[in-house]
C-alpha cells in the first residue's frame, strides 16, 4: 500500500481514542432548538415562519433568492416562539428562529425514489432543496460547488478527518458506506466527472476496508490511503496529496478540474436524492479530556450545545451532587478560574466559546470539552526567526514575516508575504515557541485589506 | 444566560511542548559534554572563566532590561547560553575579565540595545568575542590593570594554549588526527573535543531545534576549501581538511553559533548559502590570516547578509510557479504601532 501525502504539514497527535469506537447514538429531546437562518457562507435567509406558527420536522423555515444561499428547515415538530437575533458559534449575532419542542414527535417518512431515474438536473435541485453546505466546517453550499464554470474530471471525496479528536466522518464512514459511495456517485454524475477519489487516512482502516468492499467492480473509483498529517484534509493539500495537482493561489480546486466533498456532505446528498431529506441533523464528535462520555451523535440543527454536553454526562471535575443552575441546557461547571474550554469544530480551527446556548449548525463536526490543564496559551512573545512556522506551513507562507507586519499595522506586507493565502490551519501557532497568535494576525490583515478595498470602492 | 468562565482564545487550541525557554534548556544540555571536556583539561580555570561569564551574562541582562522598563527574560535562558558560548569561544588560559567584558557587550550591547532575543541581527556570542578581540590592543592598559587580579590556579602545565592550527601554522609536531577528534587541549575551551561537540549537535538536531543544513554546508565549504588550497606540505592531503574541520571551532561555530535561530536564514536554501559562505570565508581567513577569530569573523559577515540572503531564496507559495520577484525589505522597526 502505497501512501500518499502532500509537502509541509505536521504530525500532530491524534487524540482520537476517546471516542473513535462509539458507534452513532442519539440524545433525547432538547425543550427548545435555535435555528439560524445564516449557516453557510452566503445570503442569509428569510424567515418563512413568525412566531406562534406549527412547524414540522423537515418543513423549510428560511430561503433566499440568492444563488449562493441554502435554505433552512425545521428539525423538530413544535411551535416558533421566536424570530430575533441569538448568538451564534463565531460570536456574531445571527438572526434565529426560535422553536418550542413538542413532547411527543412524530417521526418524519420519507418517500423513496430510484436515484438512478434523476437527471442531474433533479439531482442539482434536490440538493438545492434540501439546504446541503460544506458540512466539513466550510459551509459552501453543495448546489453552488456542483455547478462549476469549467469541466470537472474528478471528484475527490474529504475522507481524512485530520483534525485532532474528531471521529464523526470515520464512524460515518463504517456505518453509512453504502450511502456515501453512492452520494460520491451521485456527485461525479451532477458535474459529469469520470473519476472519483476517496482521500482516506491511514490510520482509518476498517473504513478503507468498508468503503473497498462497497465499490463492487467500479473502475472509477479509487481510494488513495494518505498519511495521517496535518493538513491531509485541506482541499488543496488533498488535492495535490492524491492526484498530484495543485491550485494556484486565490483559486479553487475547480481551476484544476477537481471538486472536493466531504464525507457527510456525501451522505447528506445521497439522503436528499434518495428521500427528498433535508440537512436538518447531522452527526458530530463529542470529545476532549473533560468530557464525561466522549461520543459520536447524531443531534437535531439548532440543539444548544450545553444540553448536548449534558446528555453525555456532563464535564468532568465538576461538583456532583448540585443540580444544574436555572436553565435546562446548562451543565455545572467545575470550579476552576477558568473552567476550561469548549470549543465547536477541531482543535485546530474550531472556535472557542464562553456560552452553553450556542445551536449546532451544519457546519459543526465537533463539540470538544477541554480541562483546564489543556490550555496551553500564554503571553506571546517576539518572534525568535527559529523558523518552525515556515517549515511546517502547508501553503509554503512567512507566517513570521506576517506576524511581524501585522504587528506593526504594515498590512501591505503582511498581504505580501502570504497573509491572504493563508487558510488558517493553525500550524505556524501550534509550533511556534514564542507562541505568535499568527492566526490572530492574519484575521485582522484579511478584514483591513478588505475594508480598504471598500473604502477604495465607496470613493 | 450569563456568560460562563470558559477560555476564549483564537484557534488553534493545541500547542508543542517547546517553547524558547526549553529550546535554550535543551541547547544548554548538549553543550554539557564540551563544557565537561573543556573543565576535564582546564580545570579550575575553565570552572571560574565559564562561572564569570555566565554570571555577567545573567547580571548583564538583568540591568540592561531594568534600565530600558522592559520585563525580565532571564527565564528563556537566552543570556545563560550566550555567556556559555563565550566562555567556550575564550582560550583556556584567557584572562576573565576578557570573558566577562565580550560577554557584557555580547549580551548588552548586541542583544539588549538591538531590541532583545528576536530582534538582535548579529549573533551575540560571535558579536562579544570580537569585539574584545579587536578592542584588546587599544586596552592594553586594561590588561595591566586586571593583571595583579588574574587569578592563577596552576595545574595547567600539560596545556598549550596554541590551537592545533597554530601548530600546523608552526610545522610543529601535530597531535594525531585521532586525538583531534576525541580530545585535545589546545585553543579555546570549545575547541577541546571535536566528539563532544557532535554529541550535542547531534542532540539538537534530534530535537529538532536546529537543521542540518548550516552545519553540514558549512563543514563541506571548509572541506573543500581546504582541499584545494589547504597546506598539504605536513599532512596528506586528503586529512588536511579533517584537521581544519576537528579544530579552530569550526564544529563549535558550525553546530551552535551559526545555527543560532535570530541571525539565521529562514529557509532551507538561505540556510545552505548562508553555511556555503561561512566555510568559505572561514577558510580564506584562516589561509590568509592564519589562526585568528576566523569562525566568528565569517558568522558575523554572513549575519549581515540574512535579510538579503531571506529575500533572494523566497520560497514560492503553493500552487504558484517558481521565481517571484521578491517585495523590498523593510527592516520591521522595533516600535509596535498598537
Ligand atoms: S500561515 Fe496560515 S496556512 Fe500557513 S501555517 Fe499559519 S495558519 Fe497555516
Ligand atoms: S515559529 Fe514563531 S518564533 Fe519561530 S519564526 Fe515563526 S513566528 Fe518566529
Amino acid at each position: 500500500m502505497t501512501v500518499k501525502t502532500f509537502p509541509r504539514g505536521i504530525f500532530l497527535p491524534h487524540y482520537k481514542e476517546f471516542s473513535e469506537h462509539e458507534a452513532i447514538t442519539s440524545i433525547s429531546l432538547p425543550k427548545e432548538i435555535i435555528i439560524p437562518l445564516q449557516q453557510h457562507i452566503g445570503a442569509p435567509c428569510q424567515a418563512l415562519v413568525k412566531v406562534g406558527d406549527r412547524v414540522t420536522a423537515g418543513q423549510k423555515i428560511g430561503q433566499s433568492e440568492a444563488f449562493v444561499c441554502a435554505p433552512i428547515h425545521a428539525s423538530l415538530d413544535g411551535t416558533v416562539i421566536a424570530v430575533e437575533p441569538r448568538p451564534n458559534f463565531n460570536g456574531k449575532n445571527v438572526e434565529s428562529v426560535v422553536i418550542a419542542v413538542d413532547p411527543d414527535q412524530i417521526e418524519p417518512t420519507w418517500p423513496e425514489r430510484d436515484t438512478d431515474k434523476l437527471s442531474t438536473a433533479e439531482i442539482r435541485s434536490a440538493i438545492k432543496e434540501a439546504g446541503i453546505v460544506g458540512m466539513g466546517g466550510a459551509t459552501f453550499p453543495t448546489h453552488v460547488k456542483l455547478s462549476p464554470p469549467k469541466p470537472i474530471d474528478t471528484i475527490i471525496i474529504n475522507a481524512c478527518e485530520c483534525e485532532p479528536f474528531l471521529t464523526c466522518d470515520h464512524r460515518m464512514m463504517l456505518e453509512m458506506t453504502e450511502a456515501l459511495v453512492e452520494g460520491a456517485r451521485l456527485i461525479a454524475r451532477v458535474v459529469d466527472a469520470p473519476h472519483i477519489v476517496f482521500g482516506v487516512e491511514i490510520n482509518k482502516p476498517d473504513a478503507l476496508e468498508a468503503i473497498k468492499s462497497n465499490l463492487g467492480r467500479d473502475e472509477h473509483i479509487t481510494i488513495v490511503p494518505l498519511a495521517v498529517k496535518y493538513p491531509q484534509g485541506s482541499e488543496k493539500q488533498l488535492i495535490k496529496a492524491s492526484i498530484d495537482r495543485e491550485v494556484p493561489p486565490g483559486k479553487l480546486p475547480l481551476e484544476v478540474g477537481v471538486v472536493v466533498q466531504n464525507v457527510a456532505t456525501a451522505i447528506a446528498v445521497y439522503e436528499a436524492c434518495r428521500y427528498q431529506k433535508p440537512s436538518y441533523e447531522r452527526v458530530l464528535t463529542v470529545s476532549g479530556d473533560a468530557i464525561v462520555r466522549p461520543s459520536n451523535l447524531k443531534v437535531k440543527i439548532g440543539t444548544p450545545i450545553g444540553f448536548i454536553i449534558k446528555e453525555c454526562g456532563g464535564i468532568k471535575g465538576a461538583p456532583t451532587g448540585v443540580e444544574s443552575d436555572e436553565e435546562w441546557f446548562s451543565v455545572p461547571l467545575p470550579k476552576a478560574d477558568p473552567a476550561g474550554k469548549i470549543i465547536l469544530g477541531g482543535p485546530m480551527t474550531g472556535w472557542s466559546q464562553s456560552r452553553l446556548d450556542i445551536p449546532v449548525t451544519k457546519g459543526t463536526s465537533g463539540i470538544l470539552v477541554f480541562s483546564p490543564q489543556m490550555i496551553t496559551e500564554t503571553d506571546y512573545k517576539d518572534c525568535v526567526r527559529c523558523g518552525k512556522c515556515v517549515e511546517h506551513c502547508p501553503m509554503f507562507l512567512y507566517p513570521n514575516f506576517i506576524g511581524l507586519y501585522t504587528e506593526q499595522g504594515r498590512y501591505d506586507l503582511a498581504a505580501e508575504w502570504g497573509a491572504i493565502d493563508c487558510f488558517e490551519c493553525g500550524i505556524c501557532v501550534y509550533v511556534c515557541p514564542s507562541n505568535r497568535p499568527i492566526v490572530h494576525f492574519v484575521r485582522e490583515t484579511k478584514e483591513q485589506i478588505a475594508a480598504a478595498a471598500r473604502a477604495a470602492q465607496n470613493k | 444566560m450569563a456568560d460562563t468562565q470558559f477560555s476564549v482564545t483564537t484557534s488553534p487550541h493545541l500547542r508543542t511542548t517547546v517553547t524558547v525557554s526549553s529550546a535554550m534548556r535543551d541547547v544548554l544540555y548538549a553543550l554539557a559534554p564540551i563544557t565537561l571536556v573543556s573543565i576535564y583539561w582546564f580545570k579550575f580555570n575553565a570552572v571560574f572563566l565559564i562561572a564569570v561569564c555566565l554570571i555577567v551574562a545573567m547580571l548583564t541582562e538583568l540591568l540592561f532590561r531594568k534600565a530600558m522598563n522592559k520585563p525580565a527574560t532571564l527565564k528563556d535562558g537566552s543570556a545563560l547560553v550566550t555567556g556559555l558560548l563565550v566562555a567556550l569561544c575564550s582560550g583556556g588560559c584567557s584572562a576573565w575579565w576578557v570573558g566577562a567584558l565580550a560577554t557584557f557587550i555580547a549580551v548588552g550591547i548586541a542583544k539588549e540595545l538591538m531590541g532583545g532575543l528576536g530582534w538582535n541581527r548579529f549573533n551575540p556570542a560571535a558579536f562579544g568575542r570580537i569585539s574584545v578581540f579587536l578592542l584588546t590592543p587599544f586596552f592594553y592598559w586594561l590588561g595591566l590593570a586586571f593583571s595583579p587580579l588574574q587569578a592563577s590556579f596552576g595545574g595547567l602545565d600539560v596545556i598549550t594554549s596554541a590551537t592545533p592550527l597554530a601548530l600546523l601554522k608552526q610545522g610543529t609536531a601535530l597531535p594525531d588526527l585521532g586525538s583531534l577528534f576525541l580530545s585535545f587541549p589546545g585553543g579555546a575551551l570549545g575547541e577541546t573535543s571535536a566528539l563532544a561537540l557532535l554529541i550535542g549537535g547531534a542532540y539538537l538536531l534530534y530535537k529538532e531545534h536546529i537543521r542540518w543544513h548550516i552545519p553540514v554546508s558549512i563543514v563541506a565549504g571548509v572541506f573543500v576549501m581546504a582541499l584545494l588550497f589547504g597546506d598539504h606540505s605536513t599532512t596528506p592531503f586528503y586529512l588536511t581538511p579533517f584537521y581544519h574541520i576537528f579544530s579552530g571551532g569550526v564544529l563549535l561555530g558550525a553546530l551552535f553559533m551559526a545555527t543560532d535561530w535570530v541571525t539565521s536564514p529562514i529557509t532551507p536554501r538561505g540556510r545552505v548559502i548562508f553555511g556555503l559562505a561561512i566555510g568559505i570565508l572561514l577558510m580564506i581567513f584562516r589561509l590568509a590570516l592564519g589562526p585568528t577569530e576566523g569562525t566568528c569573523f565569517s558568522i558575523l559577515i554572513m549575519n549581515a547578509f540574512v535579510p538579503l540572503i531571506d529575500r533572494l531564496t523566497r520560497q514560492r507559495k503553493f500552487g504558484e510557479a517558481p521565481a517571484r520577484p521578491a517585495p523590498v525589505a523593510v527592516k520591521p522597526s522595533l516600535e509596535k504601532s498598537s
